[in-house]
């Protein structure tokens, strides 16, 4: 699953701020028509004094916030739920992921203005959407209903951070990963524009510039990051990873070499331990961290089972793929699932999560 | 009623959009406000009895964006 810590800090630290132009001018309305109530009975003083405007407030900011929560939260389950209709193969899952990611990049380089032909990644909702909207804030004739509304309607006008976290619950092929990915993200926002709407200051317009850069720089990881996993799960030779994997076999290997010290028997080349392969068994371990160990050897031409130790494993790790085989399963969050493996060709066989994050390979030789 | 096009410099995303267009409701005299994000500019359609050209660049620098008139228009 998506690092949902990731997604929230993503929230609290820049998308709250840059989402604010737009959906904290609706939200300035929702607290408008309760702030002209309170301001039309109490004077300036008493409520400087005992703060009850403030606590008056504070209600139609809740409301609209809780409402915005729910309606992406529901929003975030229908974009996982069509992920998961996409999916149909570990390849289209891939590819759907690479799509995300290279979306995600063009965000980030739009939101960094890298480039005017970046521009082009920015979703416009259709004008008489976002002309309603407008206008339903400024004419808001209910006390409570309206920040409510106001709230649900943020959905439809969504600024760029909002639309990368969108493509990341599409992504994420799953309705709960995606109701869980956008609620992470709603409630990190929520504080910025709790705090803001709440002391009415400009602090955000001043900072505005600095947090979109800081904002572009954080969806380009999380581009990066997804066409990653999408390179991992289509069994790429090619990704960060698999770069990763070969400098540290080189490196061990050219250690090895200096010191003329034999490898033991119960590490490869890449340091990661594995355990000798025999009775036509191989082990894994699956852990809500990762896969152990990172590289398998087998024997070229013979069949094995793979028997996959599951260990409190709550992550996405538990929807298994291997690209190779065309491969799916769903390990149990703690046991034993054995995988029947056909003789492979001298080679690597990858073996990852839905997401790519997860990896591991079978190096047969 | 005129309609003139400026170039409009500032815009980060749709957000931007909404708020430059939303001076159609604030700025009286100004019809309607159509932003392009893509080219980074906007057609005005507005009576020129009530407003004017300065009068609009000013309501888009008040918002916080920068906004020029086209001269081929």
């Amino acid at each position: 699953m998506t690092n949902l810590a990731v997604v929230f800090l993503t929230g609290l630290t820049t998308g709250g701020l840059s989402c604010l132009a737009v959906q904290g001018g609706l939200l300035a309305s929702s607290v408008a028509v309760q702030a002209q109530d309170d301001f039309a009975h109490s004077s300036a003083d008493s409520i400087a004094k005992n703060g009850s405007a403030k606590k008056h407030v504070a209600l139609p900011i809740a409301l609209f916030l809780a409402s915005k929560l729910v309606a992406y939260t529901i929003l975030g389950l229908l974009l996982g739920w069509v992920g998961s209709a996409l999916a149909l193969t570990p390849q289209l899952r891939a590819i759907v992921q690479i799509a995300i990611g290279i979306f995600m990049l063009g965000t980030a380089l739009n939101i960094l203005k890298v480039h005017p032909i970046f521009r082009y990644f920015n979703i416009e909702p259709p004008k008489r959407i976002t002309r309603y909207v407008r206008r339903r804030s400024k004419h808001g004739d209910g006390r409570l209903i309206t920040p409510i509304f106001l709230g649900a309607l943020t959905v439809l006008i969504p600024c760029g951070i909002t639309t990368a976290m969108m493509a990341l619950a599409i992504g994420s092929g799953s309705p709960i990963a995606g109701a869980l990915i956008m609620a992470a993200f709603i409630i990190g926002t929520s504080p910025v524009f709790f705090g803001l709407a709440y002391f009415a200051t400009k602090l955000g317009e001043r900072l505005h510039d600095k947090f979109l850069k800081l904002a572009g720089a954080v969806v380009l990881v999380l581009g990066l990051y997804a066409i990653e996993g999408g390179l991992n799960l289509a069994g790429s030779p090619v990704s960060f990873s698999v770069f990763v994997q070969s400098m540290a076999s080189q490196r061990a290997a050219s250690q090895q070499a200096a010191n003329q010290v034999p490898t033991p028997a119960t590490q490869d080349a890449s340091g990661s331990s594995q355990q000798p392969s025999s009775a036509g068994t191989l082990n894994m371990i699956a852990t809500s961290q990762a896969y152990s160990p990172q590289a398998i050897q087998a024997k070229a031409g013979q069949p094995y089972k793979l028997v996959i130790d599951s260990q409190s494993n709550r992550g996405c790790g538990r929807a298994l793929v291997i690209p190779a085989l065309n491969l799916q399963a769903t390990l149990p969050e703690t046991g034993q699932f054995v995988i029947d493996l056909p003789a492979q060709p001298a080679g690597t066989l990858r073996i990852t999560c839905t997401m790519g994050m997860y990896n591991s390979r079978i190096q047969y030789k | 009623m005129t309609t003139q096009t400026f170039d409009v410099a500032g815009m980060n995303c749709t957000a931007c959009v909404m708020h430059i267009e939303g001076l159609e409701d604030e700025v009286e005299g100004i019809e309607s406000i159509d932003v392009n994000f893509k080219q980074q500019r906007m057609v005005v359609e507005y009576d020129d009895s009530k407003v004017t050209q300065q009068d609009i660049v000013q309501a888009v620098e008040r918002v916080g964006y920068a906004a020029t008139v086209q001269e081929s228009e």
